[in-house]
């Protein structure tokens, strides 16, 4: 993975900008590479900001952080040494004490702490086990649960196995609280099934017989379809 | 009541309490009997025996509850208890917690504790004998359960308790305005005890997240008993640490639980200096920030008021020696 490495990196320096403030930018634009590393190559991601490469390459100290945000797999070697010599281009424009401010923040980087802090992470914690705790249910009553959902279900399906029927709770960071309820099921009942009816009277052939400009008459056949009384 | 009001607290409530009178604002618009000579005026303009108006029905019996323990119930009920009573209004201040009691000590009544609600129920002294009045502030009155030598003190109950407060609303003379009861750590019998007569909660919590797991629960119990007006004081809030992200902030907190903030009271030495004494905190002259926070959650405890948290502001990056490389 030496491409996404070298892309880390170029992202880091891509991404300083003179007149930004300096820390929050660092740490938005690892973030950002690392997410779209982490997913791959995702195509509908990538395409809208492929045109914002153009900047880099034309050497404009207005640079977009944000363009160095692409996936990996997608970008050619070629396309990383234009960045590399935007980069450089970059720089030479830069005066001695912006290199020397950049230099150090390459030599010593910054704690990006922010992410970790101990306040999110209580945070995050604390909205888990407040989430698990509100909506902790009791054992009987998820037997309970379990059975009406099967009752309820036998209505419509025949239900392969009653002890295979499971309730699982598991939070999600957007929905919050899960209920899940796995059912195997065997058929549906057939008075539920596509009956056979719905299909009554539609057409399901037509024969068209031109029996030639002389007579002025068309023979069209049409087939209906008729379900047969079993 | 005695003292007049320090003007301070008018300019430190919180955005969201309205001033009631323009005439702290526009002082040339004072009555004609009131102008005093032009040095005076721009103090006449503060009313300095201003009180807060009552809201709800009286006798407003409020618990201050939090579940954990530890994180400033009876601090929180002996202060505003304090700030009520210089407000003027009457209060009775319960100590629910029948096994162990402290609310006297923090007011400093420990010595004059003669008889407790047991004996009273019991029939061995009248209700007014037992109800130990402050000296300072007279319109603050104490009562406690029970006699902490005592063995086991069973036979208090919900309605036991429900009974005492009732015969405090129909006390003939000086029916109090308020009872604030301080209820017991936990969620057992203690707990049961003390929400039974209550309308109103007050929850104090700290923003750490063991107190505000408990603070959940504990809205839960409250709500299925019936108490729906629930309100929040964050206790112990150390702005520093908010700063530096290692402590949850009063916004996360509100966001959290989705309750009314009444108070944010900031972590002062104070307390426990105060606690040593006998001599509540609200008292301190000058006043200390504690103090201030607690008479102003007194004030919208009373006008049925609340207030929204704010973002503490990032401090401004320190520029150290090697500033000019943007560090």
């Amino acid at each position: 993975m030496a491409i996404s490495g070298d892309l880390k990196a170029f992202g880091t320096f891509a991404s300083y900008h003179p007149k930004h403030p300096l820390r929050p930018a660092l740490s938005s634009s690892k973030v950002q590479l690392g997410r779209f590393l982490n997913r791959g190559s995702n195509d509908l991601r990538i395409t809208p900001k492929w045109p914002h490469m153009e900047p880099p390459s034309s050497g404009t100290a207005q640079n977009d952080h944000r363009c160095f945000g692409i996936g990996g797999s997608k970008l050619s070697s070629a396309t990383i040494s234009q960045d590399a010599e935007g980069f450089l281009l970059n720089a030479i424009n830069m005066n001695f004490f912006d290199r020397l401010s950049l230099a150090w923040r390459i030599l010593f980087p910054t704690r990006t702490a922010r992410r970790k802090s101990n306040a999110r992470i209580a945070k995050q914690r604390l909205k888990m086990i407040l989430f698990s705790d509100r909506c902790a249910v009791s054992d009987e009553a998820r037997q309970k649960i379990v059975r009406n959902i099967i009752e309820s279900l036998s209505e419509f399906v025949e239900i392969e196995s009653q002890d295979k029927v499971q309730l699982n709770v598991s939070t999600d960071p957007d929905l919050g609280m899960v209920y899940s309820v796995t059912v195997p099921v065997r058929r549906v009942k057939p008075e539920y099934q596509d009956s056979e009816e719905d299909y009554r009277g539609k057409i399901t052939g037509i024969t068209y017989k031109d029996t030639g400009e002389t007579s002025e008459t068309v023979d069209v056949t049409f087939d209906f379809f008729i379900p047969n009384e079993n | 009541m005695a003292a007049p009001l320090p003007s301070i607290p008018r300019a430190l409530s919180s955005p969201h309490s309205i001033l009631p009178s323009p005439v702290l604002l526009r002082p040339q618009s004072l009555p004609l009997h009131r102008r005093q000579t032009p040095g005076s005026a721009v103090s006449a303009a503060f009313q300095w025996n201003r009180k807060p108006q009552l809201a709800g029905e009286t006798p407003r019996v409020v618990v201050v509850t939090s579940g954990k323990g530890g994180v400033g119930k009876t601090t929180t009920t002996a202060n505003i208890g304090i700030s009520l009573a210089r407000f003027g209004f009457y209060v009775v201040a319960v100590d629910a917690d029948a096994g162990l009691r402290n609310l006297d000590l923090l007011l400093g009544l420990e010595n004059r504790v003669n008889y407790t609600a047991v004996e009273v129920l019991n029939g061995d002294c009248r209700l007014d004998q037992a109800l130990v009045r402050d000296r300072r502030y007279p319109s603050l009155e104490l009562l406690c359960i029970s006699k902490p030598r005592s063995k086991l003190p069973l036979g208090f109950g919900a309605k036991a308790l429900t009974w005492v407060v009732d015969a405090l609303r129909s006390r003939p003379s000086s029916a109090p305005q308020f009872v604030l009861i301080d209820c017991p750590a936990g969620i057992d019998a203690g707990f049961i005890t003390a929400i039974a007569p209550a309308n109103e909660a007050v929850l104090v919590t700290t923003p750490d997240i063991t107190a505000l797991r408990d603070a959940d629960r504990v809205t839960g119990l409250l709500e299925c008993d019936g108490i729906r007006d629930i309100k929040m004081i964050v206790n112990r809030v150390r702005t520093d640490l908010i700063r530096g992200e290692d402590m949850m902030s009063v916004l996360d907190v509100q966001e959290m639980l989705g309750l009314a903030l009444l108070g944010v009271i900031p972590e002062d030495s104070e307390v426990i200096k105060s606690t040593n004494r006998g001599y509540p905190l609200v008292l301190n002259k000058p006043p200390t920030v504690a103090g201030l926070a607690f008479e102003q959650a007194a004030w919208r405890l009373v006008e049925q008021d609340t207030m929204t948290a704010v973002m503490v502001e990032e401090e401004p990056k320190k520029k150290g020696f090697f500033s000019f490389f943007g560090g």
